[in-house]
């Protein structure tokens, strides 16, 4: 599905990732770790197409499509979703709006008819009440005074929404009580474990790996994989830190 | 009318006004439009007043308690005493109504002056809403006053696709009256709104804003003054600008309180969003304080658009422009939510959108 090779890339002119390669293929879950800084939010924002994090090496391909040569937008219409280690704010946009634009812009792009405002604020409630969000916080604007748990509810939400193929979720357990990470853990499998999608979790904890057991774990440190791994390996990262292992 | 009369740029209430677009659209040879007059009305129950070229039309008009009439204002304003002639005037005594009227200005192209008047006595209830479009240049000059209690509601808003409208406010706002006045600028012609509001009466409201949206190499303005002359009162002037290309909107918002004005409570809030590096927003606010009980907050920004919401609704799969357009809309939805009338909010926020199709 998901296809990285020797990926370079900079930000404001700084290379944060040094030749970073990764196979993902479908009904798989990956979990990266690693110490803070190492660029796991920058190999988010590369593949998610963010301005001002400039690839400069290597090739990305998502289902054999060339994902570096793509808009943004384009992105998320093959399938690409990426969950926010710090989910915008956006005053003066309600949620039901901004997402209704955003899932009739993927299916427009995918030849489907749009949805009505009914139809989707049926399949938006829908979602919603299976990751325990207030209907209300729907007509909220976009993360506007959500707690941090609360944003990352609405992530999942999101992604529940959209129905993505592949899901590149940064830190979406941090910030979250103990139900509120039942919540998310239990969003992630029933909306992407499936035969044809896939996941890469960015996590410090094994706490939410309890929830979604990967098939593979992988260190990342100073803009690499350095090493990988199964389940056991996060096991081993709580137990004796990066030090040792990433040296 | 000579234009020999008019404001230069030298003067510093004049400094943004676009005088050479003014001149352009008086001296402009009529064309037919193509507009019918009567889809510039809303779809709302009311009075019904349609002036072509600052001439009224009787046949295409229902002005029900509103009187057509020639006089000469009286005001110092360098444009609005231009504003002379044939004009309208309502009047309502005390406790009457009058909602949903609706005053269209139509223009081919020169020059059009007409003067406007509205009397409310004590209590009484009036709301409108005033359309600018075609070309030429639309001078309007409007003087309200507000008995005790009185409220008004105005909304404005100038689409014509080219020309300059200039719009001079005159209000006197008595004892716990209110006026509110909601302007959109989301046409290709130049402006200049201009009010002067002095509130005269105990507790009375007044409140002046909108939004200002410019491209290419227009120049828009609003320049507003409210005075407090009397205790207790609030004024409100929330403004938004958003300039694209090389086009520039600027604001002037001034609060004046007056010695003995004591517990006066003005807020002005003035906005610039700049959607090209090439744009420019001018802000201008201004307080003027000489009672010591008073409370006024302000604030004035200039920004561009948040990259990292675009990002976010991006990777979303709002295309870029979409983005763009949500977060412009979003930005300018606080200056437009004053409007009550349903109706009336959702279609300035149509011809918002319009707007931002074209410039996008
Ligand atoms: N916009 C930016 N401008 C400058 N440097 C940046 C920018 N974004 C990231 N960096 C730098 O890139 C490096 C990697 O950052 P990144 O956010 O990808 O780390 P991370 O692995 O996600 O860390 P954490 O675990 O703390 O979330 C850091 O040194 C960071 O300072
Ligand atoms: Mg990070």
């Amino acid at each position: 599905m998901l296809n990285i090779e020797n990926l370079r890339a900079e930000v404001e002119g700084k290379e944060i990732l040094k030749g970073l390669s990764l196979q993902v293929n479908a009904g798989e879950i990956h979990a990266i770790m690693g110490p803070n800084g190492a660029g796991k939010s920058t190999l988010g924002y590369v593949l998610g197409g963010r301005g001002n994090y400039t690839p400069t090496g290597g090739t990305v391909t998502l289902n054999g499509e060339d994902l570096l040569e793509m808009e943004p937008d384009q992105r998320a219409a093959a399938g690409l979703f990426l969950g926010f280690q710090y989910p915008v704010e956006i005053p003066g946009i309600s949620n039901v709006q901004f997402l209704r634009e955003a899932l009739n812009s993927q299916r427009r792009v995918r030849g489907e008819g749009p949805l009505s405002g009914a139809e989707f604020l049926k399949l938006a409630r829908a979602q919603a009440d299976l990751l325990g969000m207030h209907h209300d916080m729907l007509k909220r604007p976009v993360n506007v005074g959500f707690s941090g748990g609360e944003k990352k509810r609405n992530e999942m939400v999101q992604m529940g929404i959209l129905g993505p193929k592949l899901a590149i979720l940064d830190e979406t357990d941090s910030g979250l009580d103990i139900d509120a990470l039942k919540a998310v853990g239990d969003g992630i499998n029933r909306i992407m474990r499936a035969p044809d999608k896939a996941v890469i979790l960015i996590t410090h904890y094994q706490r939410l790996l309890d929830y979604v057991k990967p098939d593979f774990v992988h260190v990342l440190a100073d803009g690499r994989i350095v090493r990988s791994g199964g389940a056991e390996l996060a096991h081993e990262l709580e137990r004796e830190g990066y030090g040792a292992i990433a040296a | 009318m000579t234009l020999l009369q008019l404001p230069t740029p030298k003067q510093e209430e004049w400094r943004w006004a676009d005088m050479a677009a003014l001149r352009t659209a008086a001296g402009s040879a009529p064309q037919p439009t193509g507009i019918d007059p009567a889809s510039l009305f809303l779809d709302l129950e009311g009075p019904r007043l349609l002036f072509v070229d600052g001439v009224f039309d009787p046949a295409r008009s229902t002005p029900g308690p509103l009187q057509i009439t020639r006089w000469t204002p009286e005001t110092t304003h360098p444009l609005g005493q231009l504003a002379q002639g044939e004009g309208w005037t309502l009047s309502l005594a005390a406790q009457q109504a009058a909602s949903c009227i609706q005053v269209v200005h139509l223009g081919s192209g020169g020059e059009s002056h007409v003067p406007a008047q509205i009397v409310l006595a004590e209590d009484a209830v009036a709301s409108m809403v005033e359309t600018f479009a075609g070309t030429g240049w639309a001078n309007r000059l409007l003087q309200v006053k507000l008995a005790r209690g009185a409220r008004l509601m105005r909304s404005v808003r100038l689409i014509q696709s080219a020309g300059f409208v200039s719009i001079r406010d005159e209000a006197e706002i008595g004892e716990a009256a209110s006026l509110v006045s909601v302007f959109l600028a989301a046409g290709g012609m130049a402006s200049r709104i201009d009010g002067g509001i002095t509130v005269i009466g105990k507790g009375a409201f007044a409140e002046m804003g909108g939004a200002l949206l410019t491209r290419e190499t227009q120049k828009q303005e609003a320049a507003v003054v409210v005075r407090h002359e009397a205790i207790e009162g609030s004024s409100r002037q929330l403004w938004r600008a958003v300039a694209a290309d090389r086009s520039t909107a600027s604001l002037a918002a001034r609060v004046e309180v007056a010695r003995g004005a004591q517990q006066t409570d003005g807020e002005q809030s003035l906005r610039g969003l700049l959607l090209a590096r090439t744009a420019t927003v001018n802000l201008k606010p201004e307080l003027e304080i000489f009672a010591d009980d008073v409370k006024c907050a302000h604030g004035a920004t200039v920004g561009e658009l948040d990259q990292r919401a675009m990002f976010y609704l991006q990777s979303r799969g709002v295309p870029e422009n979409r983005a763009k357009a949500l977060l412009t809309r979003a930005f300018v939805a606080d200056a437009l939510a004053r409007i009550g009338e349903d109706t009336v909010r959702e279609a300035f926020a149509a011809d918002a959108d319009a707007w931002l199709d074209t410039a996008l």
